[in-house]
C-alpha cells in the first residue's frame, strides 16, 4: 500500500530524514519510533503530502504523492484518516458537527451522515457525547473524537502522529486500544510515538527511526 | 499496484457518490456555510454593509445625475441649428436637397425669404420698403460636436452669402458631456477601489479569526474550493447588501431628478432608474467577491 524509495528530506543546512526505504501492506499496524528529532512527525508529514521529499518517491495506492498537485492533495487526505497530537477539533462544534464536518462537505445525505457519525463514535465509545463540545471533554476523550473523526469516511488508511503525546497511560492505552480494533477491521493504521509502554504491550511491527535514518524495522517488535 | 489504485478509487467513488442531488447538497451546504459565516462575523456586518451602502449610494446617484445631465445637454444639442443665408440668385430648395446628402445633417428646414421678413415686421416697426432679406436655411445636426463640420462643408457651396450658429452653447454642451462621461469613470474607478480595499480588510480579519478552523479543514481534506467559496460569497453579500441598502436614499435622489426634468420639461431618461440599479447591484457585487478573492489569494494559503 505504501512504498518510500530513497527519501530525503532536509530542511535549510539539517536532514530531517535520510535516504528512507520503506514498505507498508494494506491491513499492517506499524509504529513509528523515535527520539524528539528523529524525523518521525516529518515522516508523517509526508504521508499526508504537508511536506514535500527533497527527493525520492512517496508511494500510496500506486500515486506517487511527491508529485501531487496541491489541487488533488484534499482527494489524498480524504483517502486516509489522520489524527493529532493536539486533536485538531473545532472548538466551536459539538462533537457530531466536528466528526461530520468533511462528509457534509463531499455533499452526502443527512441520513447517510447521521449513520456513519453515529457508527463512528460507537466505535470509539462516544455515542453519549455526540451534542458535548469538545471543551467539555477530557484529553482522551477528545482524541477519540478526533479518532472518530478520522474513520468517519471509511478510510483505508489511518495515520496518527503522537496521538497519545497529550493523554495520561490510562487514556493512552485506550486511545490505542481504539486504534488496534480500527486495525482489526483491517485499515492500515500508522501510529508515530515515544511512548514504550504502548509499543511493547501491542508487539506490532516496529520502525525505529534515528537522525532521519530507518536504523530499525522488526516484526512484532519492541521499543529499544 | 494498479489493482490497490483501483481499490482506493473504488472505495472513494463508494464514499463520494456524484449526482445532481450531491451537487445540490454541496451548494445548499457551501450556502449555509456563508451564512454562518455571517452570523460569526457579528455587528461589524453592519459596520461594512453601511459603509458599503454610503459608497454605492454616492455613485447610484453621480450614476443617475450623469444619465440626467446627458438628458438636458442632449435636449438643449437638439435646439441647436446652422443658420445658412442663402444668396438671391439661389435655388434654396436645390440648396436644401444638397445639404440634406451631407453626413450627420438630421433634417433642413427652408425658410422662404417673404416668411422671414413677415416675421421681422411683425416684431419690429419697420418702413415701407423692398424686402432685404434673403432665404434661409435651418440646417439640424445629429450631436452637437458634429456641428463645427457641417458648418465647414456648408460654407464650401457658392450659393451661401452668410452663416451663423450659437457655436458658444454648442462648446458648452459638449464640455458638459464630457465632464459627467468623465466623472462618472471616475467616480466607477474610486468605488471600486474603496469597496474592494474594504472587502479585502474584512475578510483579512475573518481569516486570521478562523485561521485554526481553515487549518483544520485544509488538514481534514476539505477541498480547497469549499473552503474559498463561502469567504467570496461572504465578500459578494456584503456588495449586494449594501446595494440594497443605499436603495433607500438613491430612491429619494431619483424621486428629486424626476422633479427637476417635470420642472424643466425635459423628458426623464428611459429607464434611468433601473439602469442605475442594475448597474450598483452589479458593481457593488462583483466588487465584493473581487476584494475578498483578492483577500484570500493574499492570506489564505491552501
Amino acid at each position: 500500500m505504501i512504498q518510500l524509495r530513497s527519501v530525503t528530506k532536509k530542511y535549510k543546512n539539517a536532514y530531517a530524514l535520510k535516504n528512507v526505504n520503506l514498505d507498508i501492506l494494506s491491513g499492517e499496524f506499524v509504529f513509528v519510533v523515535g527520539a524528539s528529532g528523529a524525523g518521525k512527525s516529518t515522516l508523517m508529514k509526508l504521508l499526508y503530502k504537508e511536506e514535500t521529499p527533497t527527493s525520492g518517491t512517496v508511494m500510496i495506492g500506486g500515486i506517487n504523492i511527491a508529485n501531487l498537485p496541491p489541487e488533488k492533495v484534499p482527494n489524498l487526505r480524504r483517502c486516509m484518516g489522520i489524527v493529532f497530537q493536539d486533536y485538531k477539533l473545532l472548538q466551536n462544534q459539538s462533537v457530531y458537527d466536528n466528526v461530520a464536518y468533511v462528509i457534509r462537505t463531499l455533499g452526502i445525505s443527512t441520513k447517510e451522515i447521521n449513520a456513519r457519525v453515529q457508527g463512528a463514535l460507537k466505535v470509539v465509545g462516544l455515542s453519549d457525547k455526540m451534542r458535548a463540545k469538545p471543551t467539555e471533554l477530557s484529553g482522551g476523550e477528545q482524541q477519540r473524537v478526533s479518532i472518530a473523526r478520522a474513520i468517519v469516511n471509511g478510510p483505508p488508511l489511518l495515520i496518527a502522529d503522537e496521538p497519545t503525546g497529550n493523554l495520561d497511560p490510562k487514556n493512552s492505552m485506550e486511545v490505542m486500544q481504539i486504534l488496534d480494533q480500527i486495525n482489526q477491521r483491517g485499515i492500515t493504521v500508522i501510529v508515530s510515538t515515544h511512548d514504550s509502554a504502548i509499543v511493547n504491550h501491542f508487539r506490532k511491527r516496529v520502525i525505529t527511526l534515528e537522525n532521519g535514518e530507518v536504523i530499525r524495522d522488526i516484526q512484532a517488535g519492541t521499543y529499544e | 499496484m494498479s489493482n490497490n489504485r483501483q481499490e482506493i478509487k473504488k472505495k472513494v467513488k463508494k464514499h463520494i457518490p456524484k449526482d445532481w442531488l450531491t451537487e445540490l447538497r454541496i451548494v445548499y451546504r457551501i450556502a449555509m456555510e456563508t451564512l454562518n459565516d455571517l452570523k460569526r462575523t457579528g455587528l461589524v456586518n453592519i459596520v461594512i454593509i453601511t459603509t458599503m451602502a454610503a459608497i454605492l449610494t454616492i455613485f447610484g446617484a453621480l450614476f443617475r445625475t450623469a444619465l440626467s445631465v446627458s438628458a438636458f445637454a442632449h435636449e438643449l444639442g437638439n435646439v441647436l441649428e446652422i443658420s445658412v443665408y442663402l444668396k438671391p440668385s439661389a435655388d434654396a430648395n436645390v440648396a436644401k436637397d444638397r445639404i440634406k446628402t451631407f453626413e450627420h445633417v438630421e433634417r433642413v428646414r427652408v425658410i422662404p425669404k417673404e416668411k422671414s421678413w413677415n416675421d421681422l415686421r411683425r416684431e419690429i416697426d419697420m418702413p415701407e420698403i423692398d424686402n432685404p432679406l434673403p432665404d434661409t436655411l435651418h440646417v439640424k445636426v445629429d450631436k452637437p460636436e458634429n456641428i463645427n463640420s457641417v458648418f465647414s462643408k456648408v460654407r464650401t457651396m457658392s450659393v451661401v452669402a452668410d452663416m451663423s450658429y450659437a457655436q458658444e452653447l454648442a462648446k458648452k454642451i459638449q464640455f458638459l458631456n464630457h465632464v459627467v462621461n468623465t466623472t462618472t469613470i471616475f467616480v466607477v474607478i474610486i468605488v471600486a477601489i474603496l469597496t474592494m480595499t474594504i472587502i479585502n480588510n474584512t475578510i483579512q480579519l475573518v481569516i486570521q479569526s478562523r485561521k485554526d478552523e481553515i487549518e483544520i479543514m485544509r488538514l481534514m481534506g476539505v477541498s480547497n474550493w469549499y473552503i474559498k467559496i463561502p469567504l467570496v460569497m461572504q465578500g459578494a453579500l456584503y456588495g449586494f447588501l449594501g446595494s440594497a441598502v443605499a436603495l433607500i436614499p438613491l430612491n429619494l435622489v431619483e424621486n428629486m431628478l424626476i422633479n427637476v426634468h417635470k420642472f424643466f420639461l425635459i423628458p426623464n431618461p428611459l429607464f434611468a432608474g433601473n439602469l442605475v440599479v442594475l448597474t450598483m447591484f452589479f458593481m457593488g457585487t462583483l466588487f465584493g467577491a473581487g476584494g475578498s478573492l483578492l483577500s484570500i489569494k493574499k492570506h489564505l494559503q491552501v
